[in-house]
C-alpha cells in the first residue's frame, strides 16, 4: 500500500510542477526570458541541491528521454519547413551545418586544450558538444520574439539548426569511441564514417517519410490516431536508422520534411498534435537535464565554462560563420546576426551526457561545461536576439501578428481543407477584391447566424468567415486576416510598376539600397525576399521608403506601391554610438572581405 | 510649412486642362518660366517619372516630381485644376490638386523628405478643402505655406 501512496505523491508533485512551470513561463515571457531556461531551472530546483532534493544520476534514462525528445523535435521541425524556403540558401546552410560545426569544434578545442590541460581529442570532444546550434531554441526564439526576418537569413538559421545536430552527434560519438579505445582513428576513416551516417540517414528518412505519407493517405485509421501513428513511425525511423549505423537525427528531420511537404490527410490535426507534443518533450527534456546536473559541482567548472561560452560566442562561432558564408551573398550585418544566433540548447547537454554514459573518465567535466555554455547562450543570446536583429536592420518592418485560424480537415479528399477566421477591424480582407480566387467562401457567421456567402455579401468586421482552400496555401491566407495595425495613415503611397528596377528608385530618391540588389525589379525583390507568395499588403523596406504589394498575378507582384512615411528622413531615431561602431565595423569588414574574397 | 519650397508666384489658381499629359505640359511650361530651364527638359523628366508609376497619390491629389541637373535647390509649383482629370491615381479618383516638385540632381534623401512633406500637407482633408474653395493665388499660397502639418500623432 505504501508504494501506491508514494506513486500518488510522485504523480502529484510531477504534475503540479509541470502546471506551475507552464504558468511561470507566462511570467518569464513578460521579461522576454527564454522559456526553456525556466524548465531547466525547475529541473535544477527539484534536483539534489535544490529544495526538491531528488537524487537523479541516471544518464541512461536521460539519454533515452533525450533521444526521444530530439526525434520528436526534429520531426516537427521538418514538418513545419516548406521546401520552398530552401531555395537559394541550401548550400550556405548545409556548409554551416557540416563544415561550420567542425570549424567551431576545432576553434573551441584550441582554447580548451591549454585551458583544461586536455589532449587534442578530449578538447575536440568539448568543441563538438557545444558546436551545434539547437533547432528547438532557434526555431522557438526566432518565432517567439514576433520577429520576421529577411527570408534568406531566417531560413539559413533554421535549416542549419535542423541539420547540424546529426553532424555534432556523429562527431561526438566517434570521438568518444576514439577516446575509449585509445586508438588513433585515421582522419579518412572518420570522414568516411560521417558520410556513411549521413547517406544512410537521408535514405532512412526518405523511406520513413514516404511510408508515413502512404499509410496516412491509404489506410483508414480512426480519427485521432493519425498524429500518433505519424509520431510512432517517426521514432521507428529514428531508431531503425540508428541501429543500421545511420544518423537517426538526420533521418527524422528528412521524414518530417517529406510529410510536411506532401498532401497528407489530417495534416491539420497532425500539426496541432505536434504543437503540444513538441512542447511536452522539450519541457520534459529540460527538466530531466536540469535534474541531472549537480549545481554544487558546477562551481569547479564555472570559470572554464564561462570562458568556453564567451569564446564560443565571440570567436569560434563568428569565425565559422564568416568562413562558411564567405562565398555566398550575405551582407556583413547578416553574418554578424547569423553568428549571434548560434543558440545552444538541449542537444549540447544531451551530447554532454554521452561521455559519462560511455564510461569515459572525467565524464562530468564535459557535462558541466556544456551545461554552463547552454545556459549562458540561452540567457545572453536569447535575450538580445530580437533587439540585435532590429539594430542590424534585419527584422522586416512589420512583424506579422498571430491570427487565429480554425482548421478543419475534410476526410475523403486531400485537395482542400476548411479554414475559418475571425474578421478583425482593419484586416486586408475587408478591401474589395482582396480575397484570392483559390479560397472559396463557404459560409459566414454573423451575429450568431450562419449565412450563405451570396446572402452575406462582403465580409464585415466581427464576422467569422469560412473558406475552402488548398492546405499548402492556407498560410498565405493568414495575412489577409491580420489586423492592419500598420496603417496609421501617416504615409503617402505612389502607384509603382512592378518592373521598375530598384536602382532607378534608389537613384531618384537617394535610398540606401545595396548595389547588388540594384538590378532586381520590384517584383523580383518580393519574390526573393518573402518566404511565401506575395499577397497584397506585404511590405519590404527600401531605405527610407517602403515597397508594398498592391496586386498579385500568377504568384508574382503585378502592381506595387511606393510608400513614403511622413517621417521619412526625420532623424528622430539618431544613430547611437553602438550603431556607429557597428556600421564602422561593417565597413571595415567589407573592405577586408573584398580583399580576401576579391568580390565586386 | 512649405514656404521654403513654394515661392509666392509659383501658384496656378485655375488651370484648365483635359488630360494628364496636358497638365504636366502646362506645369512644365510655368516651371520653365520660373526657374529658367528649357521646358522640354522639365517635361521629359516628369514624364520619365510617370513611367515608373503614376504620381497620383489618391484623394484627388497628384505630386509629379523629378530630379534636374540644372537647378540648385528644391522647387515647388502648385496648380489647382478647374476640372478634375484622370491621373491613373492609386484610388482611380480624378485629380484636381497638383503639386510639382523638382529636386537638384544632388538632392539625395532631401528629395524624399520634401516629397513626404508635400504629401503630408496635401493629405490633410481641411487643407485640401481650403485649396479647393478658393481661386485667389495669394490665399492658395498662404494655405500651403501656413498650413499646420497634418497632425502626425493623431493615429
Amino acid at each position: 500500500m505504501q508504494s501506491i501512496a508514494i506513486i500518488n505523491l510522485v504523480l502529484l508533485a510531477g504534475s503540479a510542477l509541470l502546471a506551475i512551470g507552464i504558468l511561470s513561463s507566462l511570467v518569464a515571457q513578460r521579461f522576454g526570458a527564454p522559456l526553456l531556461l525556466v524548465f531547466l531551472l525547475i529541473g535544477v530546483f527539484i534536483g539534489e541541491d535544490g529544495p526538491g532534493g531528488v537524487h537523479f544520476n541516471d544518464y541512461r534514462t536521460t539519454y533515452l528521454i533525450g533521444s526521444f525528445a530530439l526525434a520528436v523535435i526534429l520531426f516537427d521541425g521538418g514538418l513545419r519547413t516548406r521546401l520552398s524556403t530552401f531555395r537559394g540558401v541550401l548550400a550556405p546552410s548545409i556548409l554551416l551545418a557540416t563544415l561550420g560545426v567542425i570549424i567551431t569544434a576545432l576553434v573551441v578545442s584550441a582554447l580548451v586544450m591549454p585551458l583544461l590541460g586536455m589532449t587534442f581529442s578530449q578538447a575536440l570532444l568539448v568543441g563538438a558538444m557545444v558546436a551545434p546550434t539547437d533547432a528547438a531554441a532557434v526555431f522557438f526564439l526566432l518565432r517567439a520574439g514576433g520577429l520576421q526576418l529577411q527570408r534568406h537569413v531566417g531560413s539559413t538559421l533554421e535549416i542549419e539548426s535542423g541539420t547540424n545536430d546529426p553532424v555534432a552527434v556523429l562527431l561526438t560519438i566517434v570521438l568518444v569511441e576514439v577516446l575509449l579505445s585509445g586508438a588513433r582513428t585515421p582522419v579518412v576513416e572518420l570522414i568516411a564514417m560521417m558520410v556513411q551516417h549521413g547517406v544512410l540517414g537521408a535514405i532512412g528518412g526518405a523511406v520513413g517519410g514516404f511510408v508515413i505519407v502512404w499509410v496516412l493517405n491509404r489506410v483508414e485509421l480512426p480519427t485521432g490516431l493519425h498524429p500518433i501513428f505519424s509520431i510512432a513511425v517517426a521514432v521507428v525511423t529514428f531508431a531503425a536508422t540508428q541501429v543500421l549505423h545511420g544518423s537517426g537525427f538526420l533521418a527524422v528531420y528528412v521524414a518530417g520534411l517529406i510529410v510536411g511537404n506532401r498532401r497528407v490527410r489530417a495534416f491539420a490535426s497532425i500539426i496541432s498534435f505536434h504543437d503540444a507534443a513538441t512542447w511536452l518533450v522539450q519541457i520534459l527534456m529540460f527538466i530531466v537535464l536540469g535534474l541531472l546536473v549537480t549545481p554544487s559541482r558546477l562551481v569547479d567548472a564555472i570559470i572554464p565554462g564561462l570562458a568556453v561560452s564567451f569564446f564560443l560566442m565571440f570567436v569560434a562561432r563568428p569565425v565559422a560563420v564568416f568562413l562558411c558564408l564567405g562565398p555566398y551573398k550575405f551582407a556583413v550585418n547578416e553574418r554578424i546576426f547569423v553568428s549571434w544566433v548560434g543558440l545552444r540548447g538541449a542537444v549540447s547537454i544531451f551530447l554532454a551526457a554521452i561521455p559519462t554514459l560511455a564510461g569515459l573518465p572525467n565524464g562530468e567535466i564535459y557535462f558541466n561545461i556544456a551545461f554552463i555554455t547552454v545556459v549562458v547562450s540561452l540567457v545572453v543570446q536569447g535575450w538580445t536576439l530580437t533587439p540585435l536583429a532590429r539594430r542590424l536592420g534585419l527584422a522586416l518592418p512589420q512583424a506579422r501578428r498571430d491570427v487565429s485560424r480554425v482548421e478543419i480537415d475534410l476526410p475523403g479528399q486531400q485537395e482542400h481543407e476548411m479554414v475559418g477566421y475571425h474578421i478583425a477591424e482593419g484586416s486586408a480582407v475587408l478591401e474589395p477584391g482582396a480575397s484570392p480566387r483559390w479560397a472559396r467562401p463557404v459560409f459566414v457567421v454573423r451575429e450568431d447566424r450562419i449565412l450563405e456567402p451570396a446572402m452575406a455579401g462582403p465580409l464585415q468586421p466581427g464576422d467569422y468567415g469560412y473558406f475552402l482552400a488548398p492546405p499548402e496555401r492556407v498560410r498565405e491566407l493568414d495575412r489577409l486576416f491580420t489586423p492592419g495595425e500598420r496603417d496609421t495613415g501617416e504615409h503617402s503611397n505612389f502607384p509603382l510598376r512592378a518592373g521598375v528596377q530598384l536602382s532607378v528608385l534608389s537613384d531618384l530618391y537617394g535610398l540606401d539600397v545595396d548595389s547588388e540588389l540594384g538590378e532586381r525589379t520590384v517584383a523580383d525583390h518580393f519574390a526573393e525576399e518573402l518566404e511565401n507568395e506575395p499577397t497584397p499588403g506585404d511590405r519590404l523596406s527600401l531605405g527610407m521608403a517602403t515597397l508594398v504589394v498592391h496586386t498579385v498575378r500568377d504568384g508574382r507582384v503585378a502592381e506595387a506601391e511606393l510608400e513614403i512615411g511622413d517621417r521619412a528622413g526625420d532623424s528622430d531615431i539618431k544613430p547611437d554610438s553602438l550603431d556607429l561602431a557597428l556600421s564602422a565595423l561593417a565597413r571595415r569588414f567589407r573592405v577586408l572581405e573584398r580583399r580576401i574574397f576579391n568580390r565586386r | 510649412m512649405l514656404s521654403d519650397l513654394l515661392a509666392p508666384g509659383a501658384v496656378i489658381p485655375t488651370l484648365k486642362v483635359q488630360s494628364k499629359k496636358q497638365a504636366i505640359q502646362e506645369l512644365a511650361e510655368k516651371a520653365a518660366e520660373l526657374v529658367g530651364i528649357p521646358e522640354r527638359e522639365i517635361f521629359e523628366t516628369l514624364l520619365q517619372r510617370e513611367r515608373l508609376g503614376s504620381t497620383g497619390v489618391g484623394n484627388g491629389i497628384a505630386i509629379p516630381h523629378g530630379k534636374l541637373a540644372k537647378i540648385d535647390k528644391l522647387f515647388g509649383l502648385f496648380a489647382r485644376l478647374e476640372r478634375p482629370i484622370d491621373f491613373d491615381a492609386l484610388d482611380a479618383e480624378p485629380v484636381d490638386l497638383v503639386f510639382l516638385l523638382l529636386a537638384p540632381e544632388a538632392a539625395g534623401a532631401d528629395h524624399l523628405k520634401a516629397l513626404a512633406r508635400v504629401a503630408r500637407v496635401l493629405r490633410d482633408p481641411q487643407t485640401a478643402q481650403k485649396l479647393r474653395a478658393t481661386r485667389d493665388p495669394a490665399a492658395l499660397h498662404a494655405v500651403l505655406t501656413q498650413a499646420a502639418a497634418a497632425p502626425s500623432n493623431a493615429a
